[in-house]
């Protein structure tokens, strides 16, 4: 065990230092997850200025301000994009090296997710407070909430890295890695809450959605650190959900992965 | 002003080629555009399903802008982004020089030799939603009104290539730039909705200085001619006074910037 935390720590240190060189290119990359929320934000509070109790799923204009702040964060916090990156590496052959490495590639994909994570926050940080010091979000949140919600993130990260890192593994069969992709982030967006609040989605889709993780990375602690979840009971309930649900996709990383690597031919490296 | 068109013909021709050589990739390209649409509805669905109008915009108004959307994104994808990829690919690599060497204006030729045909379901996909939102609104596709609004999505058009001609001419400067087609991306992104929800400096914003304005929202209000989208009935005027001076200056930037280039290795 603590050769592994060696090697990924050794990992984390050397995608950092690859970071740095790349900084122009990283902010832009960084820039989708600002641009994104800011446009559903206006979209939404100019949406609830036409109803008559100036709200929409029980949010109003500072409601929406503080909801879409928040998902900024969260947004970068938990964001996973293996299945492009992990895929390309699949398909173009250049798994091959690290295959031949003594710890599961994971540790160095995880390694690539958390220096973005961590070398993009000098962008970020200053972007949000500019965003939050324009639209004035208003927050409804206890302290406790705020000790869930850090909880709720990370659970909510750790979903949404494995079940990305374990859809990208479709890689070893399938062709079409743009349209796996596509789709996956369409799901986030939809069913995740990162286009609509949850109780702002049709009852068709919101159904839909209850039975799918993507709700549990994105909008639950979301919902959590702008104290729209009330009760301790619910926060509750909704940890040990997500917690339910990393362990059934740690699980079937695993097996498809045994399944998957049996299959795997590279032609160049 | 023939041999322009000859040329054009050409490289469409080889283009359908390509296109032709890859029918099974066609199909799942053709089912992603239908996807993209089909989440678009979507959205429109769960913004409808809250309230009424937005800022004045029904849901039959947005179905129009959600067809113009697809309809300018397309038409980017079909000739816009990959002539410019190319043309970055060249000047950084120096291959460039091959295309200065030919006997044709060097603008025109790099704007026309590449063409993604597949892309057109994005065209014809957005021209159907377009039309059926228009025909729920007023019962018809009024003529006149039609006439105007492919007049203002050309002339949007025209305004995202001038954009692009100018972006890819900062290349002469600054030799990494492969970029700044994801930088048009995200701002792009902010046209999938009526300007009229953003705030007043916002909007003056993407009216005059990166004039989105004119790309999306104003051709999907001009073909309605409905005064409750906020669109002014003088936006097909501007439309063309701004096309046509982005054009020029444009123009005028690429030849300015063509002096800088001095080749690579090639």
């Amino acid at each position: 065990m603590s050769r592994v935390v060696r090697v990924f720590l050794a990992y984390l240190r050397a995608k950092i230092g690859v970071m740095l060189q790349y900084r122009g290119e990283i902010l832009l990359w960084s820039i989708w997850g600002i641009i994104n929320p800011a446009v559903l934000y206006a979209m939404w509070s100019a949406a609830a200025s036409g109803n008559e109790n100036q709200s929409i799923a029980g949010l109003d204009r500072g409601g929406f301000a503080a909801y879409y702040f928040v998902m900024m964060i969260v947004g970068h916090l938990t964001g996973a994009w293996d299945v492009y990156h992990l895929g390309y590496l699949i398909r173009s052959g250049q798994l091959s090296p690290m295959l031949l490495r003594p710890v599961l590639p994971i540790w160095e994909t995880l390694a690539d997710n958390l220096s973005y994570k961590i070398t993009t926050l000098m962008f970020v940080v200053p972007m949000w407070a500019l965003f939050a010091w324009l639209v004035t979000p208003r927050f409804e949140t206890s302290l406790w909430q705020v000790g869930m919600g850090f909880i709720a993130v990370l659970l909510g990260a750790g979903l949404n890295y494995m079940l990305c890192h374990t859809a990208a593994l479709l890689a070893f069969w399938a062709t079409k890695l743009d349209a796996m992709g596509e789709i996956y982030f369409g799901l986030c967006m939809f069913l995740g809450g990162r286009f609509a609040p949850m109780n702002a989605l049709p009852g068709p889709i919101l159904a839909i959605a209850e039975y799918l993780p993507f709700r549990w990375m994105f909008a639950f602690p979301t919902e959590l650190l702008i104290g729209k979840i009330a009760s301790m009971n619910e926060a509750l309930i909704g940890v040990v959900i997500q917690s339910v649900w990393l362990v059934g996709v740690v699980i079937l990383y695993r097996l498809m992965w045994s399944v998957a690597v049996k299959r795997y031919t590279a032609v160049s490296g | 002003m023939v041999r322009a068109l000859r040329l054009m013909t050409l490289f469409v021709q080889v283009s359908v080629q390509n296109f032709t050589a890859y029918r099974f990739d066609f199909f799942v390209r053709g089912l992603m555009s239908l996807i993209h649409v089909g989440a678009e509805l979507v959205a429109v669905w769960t913004i409808f399903n809250n309230t009424q109008s937005l800022k004045g915009w029904q849901w039959q108004h947005m179905l129009v802008l959600v067809g113009v959307y697809r309809i300018i994104a397309g038409g980017i994808r079909i000739s816009i982004v990959p002539n410019m990829r190319k043309l970055l690919d060249e000047i950084r690599e120096g291959t460039f020089d091959f295309v200065l060497l030919r006997p044709v204006n060097a603008q025109f030729l790099v704007s026309i030799r590449e063409f993604v045909i597949w892309r057109l379901t994005d065209v014809f996909l957005g021209s159907a939603a377009a039309a059926y939102g228009c025909y729920s609104l007023l019962g018809h596709v009024p003529v006149k009104q039609t006439f105007v609004f492919i007049m203002m999505l050309a002339a949007g058009f025209a305004i995202v290539y001038s954009v692009w001609l100018m972006l890819a001419t900062l290349c002469f400067w600054f030799i990494r730039i492969q970029n700044i087609e994801m930088v048009f991306w995200n701002v792009f992104e902010a046209g999938r909705y009526p300007i009229v929800i953003y705030n007043p400096w916002v909007r003056w914003v993407l009216t005059f200085i990166l004039p989105l304005a004119f790309i999306t929202t104003f051709p999907a209000g001009s073909l309605l001619g409905d005064p409750a989208t906020g669109v002014p009935p003088s936006a097909p005027y501007y439309a063309l006074l701004i096309a046509t001076v982005l054009l020029l200056l444009s123009g005028w930037f690429w030849r300015f910037g063509l002096k800088r280039y001095a080749g690579a290795s090639a």
